[in-house]
């Protein structure tokens, strides 16, 4: 009976250190914010003087027109910059899927970006789009233009954000689609030639289907990076001019640095967290009804 | 025989004069202080191993950036014990330490005779940094008054002065401004006057910057944030005609103004990008290190412009010692003798910016830095109340600070940009309390 009782136990022996680790390193660091955002806590005070207000800084926040901003320049940034980079990265890998002398050099160089640390790809662009002397304004005036007020007008320094990040962030989605694109079955793609389809037919109706599973990943990874994003836009434009590329996570850091308000700095991360968790769970919802559609497609072409 | 008496006399004699050392008891200790990376405290680091070969105490000093170094005190005041002895604050930190409890009142260090010493002249430091930066508890709460305290010692303050290149003004035949009137025309002729070159280099950067800039402008043209009451005033004439300065300035400043720091409008002026420069005495020691600058020895220096009435800028930082330190009697030491007139001297032949009004009148150190009189003299007019100093200013000078880069920026209207700050002033001065007694 000991032996039975024990051996049932045994799985749970196993798991045990794996579920404590998780508990001390994942669930106690979110109950503690999750907690903190219902206080009003000064970071002055520990934890335990602060004020309960329950629902007050959520509820707040809402008519808060600086956070609202915030939240607009978040999803636009993110929208933006994942559309930009899907079709950049989906594009370069599809264009470089192929035998070519050097390819192994190629890529290296090619992933170069994402290697190097946030803040100094922020102050190499910050650099490159200082005024007077950076390399853009530069050229521009030696070519006889007006020169660009990169990241001191309003919309040109969110421009001036998402190139910096489409040329950081665009590797990172070319990478894992040529991965994709040199896994894929050969088979399909001789089939589709050997019944006549062109080269779009086959990028359009073979390689992209083929590669949905991917690419939705991929996605999402770049989507819930994009919306935590904070190095960069700290290094060139620390948010502003004005509100203009304030985003989210630059807004809570502030919130909790400047206004010391950690309450409700944790309310705004919980804001993010649950908009992210959001996305996540469309995303994946999407795939499943994907994934069953096809099963049952294939199910039903083999009964025919 | 003699010669052993005399011998032992004079090992009595020392013994005698050991005892006398109030530092004796402190000799070997190691004292950690937390200071900011500013030109002052890289001074400061000059003068310490005279510290430690006077006193025998050793200091270790945690230099950070300074808006790092309060989010670092933040964290390390809140612990029960602190890891630093004496900490370099910036003026608005006083506020949420002082009201967090954090600072030791000096008032018991300076009543205990071991410690105080009797020459420190406490008279002599600068009247303005001393109610600005170290009194809190009386007028207002964050002003000195018959209610208040001291809890730091001005070290590293800072007024504004105007810089201007003495080479382009003589060119031009241009007067050296001494009204906003005039600031205002000169800083928009130089561009017409010298082909790529800026008015004046200003920080206006959006947050802490703009904000910054603009009080610059607020008090001297006649304006305040709160009223005696803590009602919001930004947005009367005078804070429009503040934001109207500023959005002048700018517009007529070196190129991509809008997004400078104080550092990069200094490297401007530096550069030679731009003809006048207002902000702190800090920066006057670069600016004739001709290693850096472009423009040494063509600056010359005058007082910050004025409005309605004068008022330069109160700032900097002032030492203090945290009240979860481990050698707080050991740190007044050091605080007393880096703010002593030896200490100040020191510092400031080092370059860094004095606390005293006698170190300004020093020969020796206006041979050494010429501008060091007309700093002394714009001292006089500085304006402990040009902000106030209060916990919820965090909160309203980032909204200053966004709100003005808009007016900079995208062309907001300043009153109507002023209206808004000084409504969401309202409320938050309201949620902190502040208007249950009327």
């Amino acid at each position: 009976m000991t032996t039975a009782r024990a051996n049932r136990f045994t799985p749970y022996l196993f798991l045990a250190p794996a579920a404590l680790i998780l508990a001390v390193a994942l669930m106690y660091p979110i109950g503690y914010m999750v907690y903190a955002s219902f206080l009003d806590w000064n970071p002055s005070q520990t934890i335990g003087e602060a004020e309960w207000v329950g629902l007050r800084n959520y509820v707040n926040l809402w008519s808060d027109a600086a956070f609202l901003e915030s939240l607009g320049v978040t999803l636009s940034f993110t929208a933006v910059v994942v559309v930009i980079e899907m079709i950049l990265g989906v594009g370069l890998a599809l264009l470089l899927d192929r035998e070519l002398r050097g390819m192994a050099v190629l890529r290296t160089l090619f992933i170069l970006p994402m290697m190097i640390a946030p803040i100094v790809v922020g102050l190499m662009w910050r650099y490159m789009y200082h005024p007077t002397v950076g390399i853009f304004n530069r050229t521009l005036k030696s070519l006889g233009f007006e020169p660009i007020p990169w990241l001191s007008d309003g919309s040109w320094a969110f421009a001036s954000v998402v190139i910096a990040d489409v040329w950081q962030w665009t590797p990172f989605i070319f990478i894992l689609s040529l991965a994709a694109l040199q896994s894929m079955p050969r088979s399909a793609l001789e089939a589709a030639r050997i019944d006549g389809a062109t080269g779009w037919q086959i990028t359009l109706f073979i390689k992209l289907p083929l590669m949905m599973p991917v690419l939705i990943v991929t996605a999402l990874l770049r989507l819930i990076d994009s919306f935590k994003v904070l190095e960069v836009i700290l290094v060139l434009t620390n948010g502003g001019p004005g509100l203009s590329t304030e985003i989210m996570s630059l807004r809570i850091s502030r919130t909790a640095s400047e206004f010391r308000e950690l309450g409700v700095a944790a309310a705004m991360s919980n804001y993010l967290l649950i908009l992210l968790m959001l996305i996540t769970m469309a995303m994946f919802t999407y795939t499943k009804i994907q994934e069953r559609r096809t099963a049952a497609q294939r199910a039903a072409s083999e009964e025919a | 025989m003699k010669t052993v008496t005399s011998t032992l006399a004079m090992l009595a004699l020392s013994a005698t004069a050991a005892l006398a050392n109030p530092y004796a008891p402190y000799e070997g200790t190691t004292l950690v202080i937390n200071v900011p990376s500013h030109p002052h405290y890289n001074a400061m680091m000059k003068i310490l191993p005279e510290f430690t070969k006077q006193t025998g105490i050793e200091v270790e000093v945690d230099q950070l950036q300074y808006l790092k170094m309060r989010e670092r005190q933040t964290l390390e005041l809140t612990k029960s014990k602190g890891d630093y002895d004496l900490i370099s604050y910036v003026v608005f930190s006083k506020a949420d330490y002082v009201f967090a409890d954090q600072l030791e009142n000096l008032a018991r260090y300076f009543m205990n005779p071991a410690l105080a010493d009797p020459a420190y002249d406490a008279e002599d430091l600068i009247d303005g940094y001393v109610q600005n930066i170290g009194v809190a508890g009386g007028f207002k709460g964050y002003l000195p008054g018959k209610t208040g305290s001291l809890f730091g010692i001005p070290y590293g303050s800072e007024t504004s002065v105007l810089a201007y290149r003495k080479d382009i003004f003589e060119k031009h035949g241009i007067d050296v401004p001494q009204t906003y009137d005039d600031l205002l025309d000169v800083t928009c002729q130089i561009p017409q006057l010298e082909d790529g070159m800026g008015g004046m280099a200003s920080r206006a950067a959006s947050g802490h910057q703009a904000s910054h800039a603009f009080l610059l402008h607020l008090a001297p043209l006649g304006g305040r944030v709160f009223d005696d009451a803590w009602e919001p005033i930004i947005n009367n004439e005078a804070g429009v005609a503040a934001a109207n300065a500023l959005k002048t300035i700018v517009d007529c400043g070196p190129e991509g103004g809008t997004t400078f720091g104080p550092a990069e409008a200094a490297a401007s002026f530096m550069q030679g990008n731009a003809a006048m420069f207002m902000d702190s005495i800090a920066f006057a020691s670069g600016f004739e290190d001709p290693s850096r600058s472009r423009v040494a020895g063509k600056v010359g220096y005058a007082m910050h412009p004025e409005g309605v009435r004068r008022g330069s800028q109160t700032g900097g930082f002032g030492i203090g010692i945290p009240k979860n330190a481990q050698n707080k009697e050991a740190a007044f030491l050091l605080l007393q003798w880096l703010t002593s007139k030896e200490g100040d001297l020191l510092v400031a032949m080092a370059g860094g910016n004095p606390s005293r009004f006698s170190t300004y009148q020093n020969a020796a150190l206006n041979e050494k830095y010429p501008y060091s009189a007309t700093f002394g003299e714009a001292l006089k007019y500085a304006d402990p109340d040009w902000r106030p100093i209060i916990p919820t200013w965090g909160k309203i000078n980032a909204d200053i600070g966004t709100t003005m880069s808009k007016v900079l920026t995208e062309g907001l209207d300043p009153q109507e940009a002023l209206d808004g700050v000084a409504a969401r002033a309202k409320a938050i001065m309201e949620d902190a309390g502040y208007y249950v007694w009327q």
